[in-house]
């Protein structure tokens, strides 16, 4: 009560401070640095550039300000004697928490004045892309939420030390460390979110869900330790612990702080949104799993339901077994370690499974006992938040899941059969999946979904046949446009918000010259006699991935910054250059992928090719300047790195440490050493025309099956070459 | 003078606000060494002058902070106050700032030398490395010009109204913020990162650009200039009257 009363005058006195104005007037102006100054989100989007930057900048500048000005207010009885007045008043505690409270509301009007103020700017500056929600979040998420946590944190340091000093440098310091070295760590970053791109064309729910938990789980932790800090305010001349023990003698008081203290701790480690996959990448243990000997999977179904307003998955798939072994089996599923599996049921009847601890690459292992009866109808009920691979945390949203958008991909769509062989070397799928009636739904692969039902509740049940253990589905309100290219006919999946931009860049034209001239060099797809390329756009990812009849175009490739800026570094379309390459080297011709490390991937000739295509595009100076140039340095950076040089140094690392500079080193070998590797072949052999003739060759080689992987070996032999010749050192 | 010195380094250093910011520091210093350092910079190993000179101007605004602070023991409006009785002491005022600045200066240098204590620790428990002849150059150009001036500018500042100090203190958000020129690249740590690199060759040995180096001798003139040379504090009574 005593506080209620005393918030409104204790903000109507903060209100009457020019400082108070001051600090709210930088607020307003903060964002502005987001434009010039700091700018965290490195994807091009309209949304990241003038979006996300701003309210990040906005947070971190403006969360300093209030924190300062707290330490000021904290500090001010303090410094001009009047603390020992104002206690025979009131209780300092109370004060405090009013305080608290009015620098809180101070917060939240300087977040609404600077809402206001930069509304009009963010919608001339992000243009037909501008989303009225995704503003609304990003600048309550990234900025609002950044002003109570800065708050809280400057008063708790106040309070434990009772010097302005001391506070100033605690505050500093943990500031400092969020804007630098904890920058790339999502849990740890809480002044600015770890937040790379928002995406123009669909929602941004899941990266808006990170920020927020990560902001949830400091704003528990900081009133928790707020809350204990207030204990330590002294009172009646006693220092730090003498005004903690009579303080503590309302036992409500401490309790509220440890309850606090403990949800934060429990929310942090138990956090929904990142799994613990391994974080060495060069360990594949599941895909090494030996196959059940006399047991085969003649099939497999599943019904997906996910919930596109909390971004969950409800699901069951079943699988039908022959086990000829005449005993019991444990058959295993990889499966998106966020889902809790409720069920599984062997012909009708419960049977013991488990989840394993572990993961790798996004998957849990689920275990389950198949009796011993011939045949099998296994039936796995799961559900729950798909979590994202934590070595990629820092660029989460991937596995968005709204009415706009969805990507499910292989363990988070269905379980992923790992150890039984498919009867006849084929699994066929049978997919239904339920979803928003204004969303269309594209398996990323061969197989088309067809609307099998349309239901009561506004949703649509899609229905589609799919080939293989895993696969990806990909769903949202989008545009199909065909072409027919190189031979074949190309569905290109693009969303309704990017229609402009992509006729604008005539993105069709240039996947038309991609696909000819890889036709034209290289050779058809043998895909392409009965089949279609699927070409699907995504959500900003950061890169993309194909499969047989299918490749990705992230949404990055084609930007109305990209249409502004010809000269920026990254071509426009780059991603959807490579991944559409990726149908000959990699899809068209298989490399043995059983060595993680090793330099010879289907990336070097899919690089060199993009390469190729750039020059072609773009003129010789273009693809010098981006792509070979940028090889070069990264190929010099990694052979003048010092754990390069000094393994031995490496060595005396501990394993974390040793792990996150190893994998850091990985993809130069095989994205820019390859690559000018098989550009330093051109040159030998004899010129461009040389080495298409050498490649054309390699991809319509007749196929070993015994050996049907295209090697570095094959390469060298092609060129005539061996690989001394192609050292780079 | 000593006796004064004495106790103001008393005043400075035997308190929490010590204990503390040194905590901090470390922890800070800490964070920087596994995260950031390890890594090395431009190529070199971690325990390389440049990795050296990255994490000292990583650690250079918190002390830059931490001297500003020590300033306010003398610059606040308790130690004004006090002031009519310290002015009575038997030492010339000149004499007695000067006591006092070198009671700071001590004070940032006992920081200074605990950030480099804690880097000879991580260095020794990381790669038992142990050489540290080739750091104490980079050591010295990269911390004592900038604490010199910030004890020197702060001091003046703090002269001229006490909450110049403490905006003072908000000078290293601006320069880690803003693109330095190159001849202040030590103060963000970009001189560190980019120098070396063109060099072009491996490993090299510490060394700085003219340019540089006078920015760093300016700073650290500027500094001792403005902590010698100070104009006359005008006496109490007269102000009085």
């Amino acid at each position: 009560m005593i506080t209620a009363r005393l918030f409104p005058l204790e903000l109507h006195r903060l209100l009457q401070s020019r400082l108070t104005w001051l600090v709210i007037a930088l607020s307003v102006l903060s964002p502005l640095a987001g434009l010039v100054l700091y700018k965290p989100a490195s994807a091009g989007t309209m949304l990241s550039v003038y979006l996300a930057n701003p309210a990040i900048a906005g947070g971190a500048v403006s969360g300093i300000l209030f924190g300062a000005l707290t330490i000021y207010e904290r500090s001010r009885s303090l410094q001009r004697r009047t603390a020992v007045l104002v206690s025979a008043v009131l209780s300092p505690l109370d004060l405090a928490l009013a305080q608290m409270l009015a620098l809180t509301a101070a917060a939240f009007l300087a977040l609404g004045l600077t809402m206001a103020a930069w509304l009009p700017v963010s919608i001339k500056l992000i243009g037909s892309v501008f989303d009225s929600f995704d503003y609304v979040l990003a600048y309550l998420i990234f900025m609002g939420l950044a002003l109570p946590l800065a708050i809280l944190a400057a008063g708790a340091v106040c309070q434990f030390t009772g010097r302005a000093d001391l506070s100033l440098v605690c505050f500093s310091a943990f500031a400092g460390l969020s804007l630098t070295v904890w920058a790339d760590n999502w849990q740890l970053c809480w002044l600015n979110p770890c937040v790379w791109a928002l995406s123009d064309d669909f929602s941004n729910l899941r990266i808006f869900r990170s920020a927020a938990y990560m902001r949830f789980t400091w704003l528990t932790a900081l009133t928790g330790i707020w809350a204990f800090s207030r204990l330590c305010i002294r009172q009646y001349g006693k220092g730090i612990l003498g005004s903690l023990a009579r303080n503590m003698r309302r036992v409500y008081r401490p309790a509220a702080a440890a309850l606090l203290l403990a949800l934060s701790v429990t929310v942090g480690i138990a956090q929904p949104l990142v799994d613990h996959s391994n974080p060495d990448e060069t360990i594949a243990s599941f895909l090494e799993l030996p196959y059940l000997e006399n047991v085969l999977c003649s099939g497999r179904s599943a019904q997906v339901f996910p919930n596109t307003a909390l971004g969950t998955v409800s699901g069951r798939a079943s699988f039908q077994f022959e086990n000829t072994s005449g005993q019991q089996q444990t058959a295993a599923f990889g499966i998106n370690p966020g889902y809790t599996v409720s069920s599984v049921q062997a012909n009708g009847v419960g049977v013991p499974f488990s989840v394993s601890s572990y993961q790798e690459f996004n998957e849990a292992m689920l275990k389950v006992f198949l009796p011993a009866e011939n045949e099998i109808e296994l039936t796995v009920e799961y559900s729950g938040f798909p979590q994202e691979d934590r070595n990629s945390s820092s660029m989460q949203g991937r596995t968005e899941i709204s009415s706009e958008y969805l990507c499910l991909e292989n363990a988070a769509l269905s379980p992923r059969l790992m150890n039984v062989l498919p009867d006849g070397g084929m699994l066929p799928a049978a997919i239904e999946i339920t979803l928003p009636a204004s969303m269309t739904v594209i398996p990323f692969g061969t197989g088309e979904a067809t609307a099998a039902a349309h239901n009561n509740d506004g949703t649509t049940t899609w229905r589609y046949q799919d080939n293989g253990a895993g696969g990806i589905l990909y769903a949202g309100d989008y545009i199909r446009q065909d072409i027919e290219a190189g031979g074949i006919s190309v569905e290109f999946y693009y969303g309704r918000r990017h229609q402009a931009v992509m006729e604008a860049a005539d993105a069709a034209g240039a996947v038309k010259a991609v696909a000819d001239y890889c036709t034209e060099h290289y050779g058809a797809l043998t895909f392409a006699a009965g089949g279609s390329l699927k070409l699907i756009q995504s959500r900003v990812s950061g890169g993309g991935y194909a499969t047989g009849g299918a490749s990705l175009l992230d949404e990055a490739d084609f930007t109305a910054t990209n249409l502004n800026n010809q000269s920026k570094g990254a071509v426009p379309g780059e991603v959807m250059i490579h991944e559409l390459v990726h149908q000959w080297w990699g899809l068209g011709n298989m490399f043995d992928s059983s060595d993680e490390t090793d330099a010879w991937s289907a990336e070097g000739l899919t690089v060199y090719t993009t390469y190729r295509i750039v020059k072609e595009l773009y003129g010789e100076d273009y693809a010098r300047q981006y792509y070979v140039d940028q090889w070069q340095q990264a190929v010099d950076d990694y052979y003048l790195n010092f754990y390069i040089r000094n393994p031995e140094d490496l060595e005396m690392l501990p394993a974390d440490k040793r792990l996150e500079i190893t994998e850091s080193l990985t993809y130069v070998r095989q994205y820019c050493e390859m690559p000018l590797k098989i550009l330093k072949a051109e040159g030998l052999v004899g010129g461009e025309t040389a080495m298409d003739r050498i490649l054309r060759e390699l991809f319509n080689r007749e196929l070993d099956p015994a050996a049907p992987y295209l090697t570095y070996q094959n390469f060298l032999d092609a060129c005539g070459l061996r690989e001394e010749d192609l050292n780079l050192a | 003078m000593r006796k004064i010195f004495h106790y103001e380094c008393c005043r400075l250093l035997r308190n929490k606000f010590f204990i503390g910011l040194l905590l901090v520091l470390l922890f800070f210093g800490w964070q920087v060494l596994s995260r950031r350092t390890i890594l090395g910079v431009s190529h070199t190993a971690p325990f390389s002058p440049w990795s050296f000179g990255d994490y000292l101007s990583r650690m250079i605004p918190l002390l830059w902070i931490g001297a500003m602070l020590f300033l306010t023991f003398f610059t606040s409006a308790a130690a004004r106050r006090a002031a009519v009785l310290t002015d009575a002491a038997p030492a010339h005022p000149r004499c007695y700032a000067m006591a006092r600045c070198a009671a700071a200066l001590t004070g940032t240098t006992l920081l200074a030398l605990c950030c480099l204590a804690e880097a000879a620790a991580f260095y020794w428990s990381y790669f038992r490395w142990l050489d540290w002849g080739e750091l104490l150059l980079p050591a010295l150009v990269t911390l004592a010009p900038p604490l010199v001036f910030a004890l020197g500018s702060g001091w003046l500042a703090g002269q001229i109204r006490p909450w110049l100090v403490y905006l003072w203190m908000a000078l290293p958000l601006a320069w880690t913020a803003l693109p330095l020129p190159k001849p202040f690249g030590i103060w963000n740590g970009h001189f560190f990162t980019e120098y070396p690199l063109t060099l072009q060759i491996l490993d090299p040995a510490f060394t700085m650009p003219i340019p540089v180096l006078l920015t760093q001798c300016t700073f650290l003139s500027a500094g001792l200039t403005l902590l010698t040379c100070r104009p006359e504090k005008r006496e109490h009574g007269k102000k009085r009257k």
